[in-house]
């Protein structure tokens, strides 16, 4: 039973969890009406991303990815390199969310509110 | 209603054929999937030898694709100065850019506090120094265990907004204009790419820590090459957390403020 | 227990903070149910056995709740 939902797992059981993760992500931003909403389901897709790059580097029975004396074996440590595209990936989510940050403070002074409807409203009254 | 409606059609179609093409993943754990099996091996193997980091996260950065974590930090620095581009923009309009500390000036403090013996100032001051003491060490052990620049930057940054945030009429452990946060911000981007530089005027190639004109040993020059990129990482990513926050946090208006 | 089970139960905990991220009406709610979201995300990377991108989850994680907070003094905190 446990042997059996492991490998269902290993087998496509966390890829499916990780898209499923990243279309919520798709569905908050395209039903969401709040700009600030749209902003944290962004992030939300983003770390679906990184869930699935993180998987694609896992090895059974390895260990993280700082040296050991004595073993220097490459199956016995995890793949580095995803870990390292990951790592700037997050610090860059952080640019970008703050980058639009600025641009809703923008949009609530220039039009008065950050929901969709009224934006469009007050821009067909213009 | 209508986009509630497309959201769904969306996700199921995309979920379907996403689910039915899934054949060509691997398993996970699989050891002879080809994410292992290109040019991670030479990293894990040959780490030690070549960048003398036992951290491979950190030798994979900072060494191997140091030229990728360049751009990465150039990318940030360009989301700092972005973000005071877009919100410094129509100067004329004084009132709208207030500072929080004169803001706070004028109010009396609303209440007292729960626990007297507990004096906000002196525990923030403490945390605050606490936190910048752990983000040097996670700076300088960044090659031995988990950290490097970035984690050490963020924490910086960090201890900047708990003391500017909680307690803003102490003084600060240092105090940072919008202004010179930006200008901060390219400094670390300029000693990551004067190290690269330094390497090109000692006849080597880009980022190649081996040549760097110091008196040193070869295993030595790795590990100072790659503490110079981390410490222009670490101030590139702190002035630039520090420069989006006052960006922000400068255009503040409150709802019920009147022009 | 084997690492695969706790990640699918960590998963799925995410995707039910993304549910209530979703329809939920009030945006400081929101926002601090996007700083669980991150806390749950760093124990996520822990279990996939990669500590230095848990280190960084953990604090931009705090920095950009930071961010979210800030705007939120400017903009609305209903939504429609």
């Amino acid at each position: 039973m446990m042997t059996g939902i492991e490998q269902f797992l290993a087998d496509k059981g966390i890829y499916y969890l990780t898209f499923l993760l990243l279309s919520f992500g798709v569905y908050g931003i395209i039903a969401c009406k709040n700009y600030m909403k749209k902003l944290i389901c962004m992030n939300i897709m983003q770390v679906a991303a990184i869930v699935f790059f993180l998987s694609l580097g896992q090895k059974k029975g390895a260990t993280i990815p700082v040296l050991i004396e004595g073993l220097t074996n490459a199956d016995s440590y995890i793949n580095p390199l995803t870990h390292a595209l990951m790592l700037t990936a997050i610090v860059v989510s952080l640019g970008t969310t703050g980058v639009g940050l600025a641009l809703l403070t923008r949009i609530r002074e220039k039009f008065g509110s950050v929901e969709e409807d009224d934006i469009i409203r007050r821009q067909n009254k213009l | 209603m209508m986009r509630k409606v497309i959201g769904i059609i969306v996700i199921i179609v995309g979920l379907g054929y996403v689910f039915m093409s899934f054949d060509f993943l691997p398993v996970i754990g699989d050891s002879t999937a080809p994410a292992h099996t290109h040019v991670s091996d030479y990293y894990i193997e040959n780490a030690l030898r070549d960048t003398h980091s036992p951290n491979l996260v950190t030798a994979v950065l900072a060494d191997y694709r140091g030229f990728d974590t360049l751009l990465e930090t150039t990318v940030m620095f360009s989301a700092g100065v972005c973000a005071v581009m877009i919100l410094g923009s129509k100067s004329h309009i004084r009132n709208r850019f207030l500072v929080p500390k004169k803001i706070l000036k004028g109010k009396p403090e609303p209440g007292v506090s729960a626990y007297k013996t507990v004096n906000k100032d002196v525990m923030v001051t403490l945390i605050a120094i606490m936190i910048l003491l752990y983000a040097i060490y996670v700076l300088l052990h960044g090659e031995v265990g988990p950290g490097g620049g970035f984690q050490a930057g963020a924490l910086m940054a960090l201890s900047y907004i708990v003391s500017m945030m909680i307690a803003p009429d102490t003084r600060p452990l240092f105090s940072l204009s919008k202004a010179n946060a930006a200008a901060l911000a390219g400094i670390g981007v300029f000693i990551y790419a004067f190290t690269g530089l330094l390497t090109v005027f000692n006849g080597g190639m880009f980022l190649e820590y081996g040549r760097l004109p110091f008196p040193v040993s070869n295993e030595y020059l790795h590990t100072i090459g790659i503490m110079l990129i981390e410490v222009g990482v670490t101030i590139g990513v702190m002035a630039t957390i520090i420069t989006i926050l006052k960006a922000i946090i400068e255009r503040v208006r409150f709802d019920d403020d009147r022009d | 227990m084997s690492p695969l089970i706790i990640e699918a139960i960590l998963l799925l905990a995410l995707i039910a903070i993304t549910l209530a991220v979703i329809f939920n009406r009030d945006l400081l709610i929101v926002i601090i149910t996007y700083c669980a979201f991150s806390f749950i995300a760093m124990f996520l990377y822990i279990v996939m056995s990669s500590p230095d991108v848990a280190f960084t989850e953990a604090v931009i994680g705090v920095i950009s709740t930071i961010y979210f907070i800030i705007t939120l003094r400017k903009i609305d905190r209903r939504c429609k």
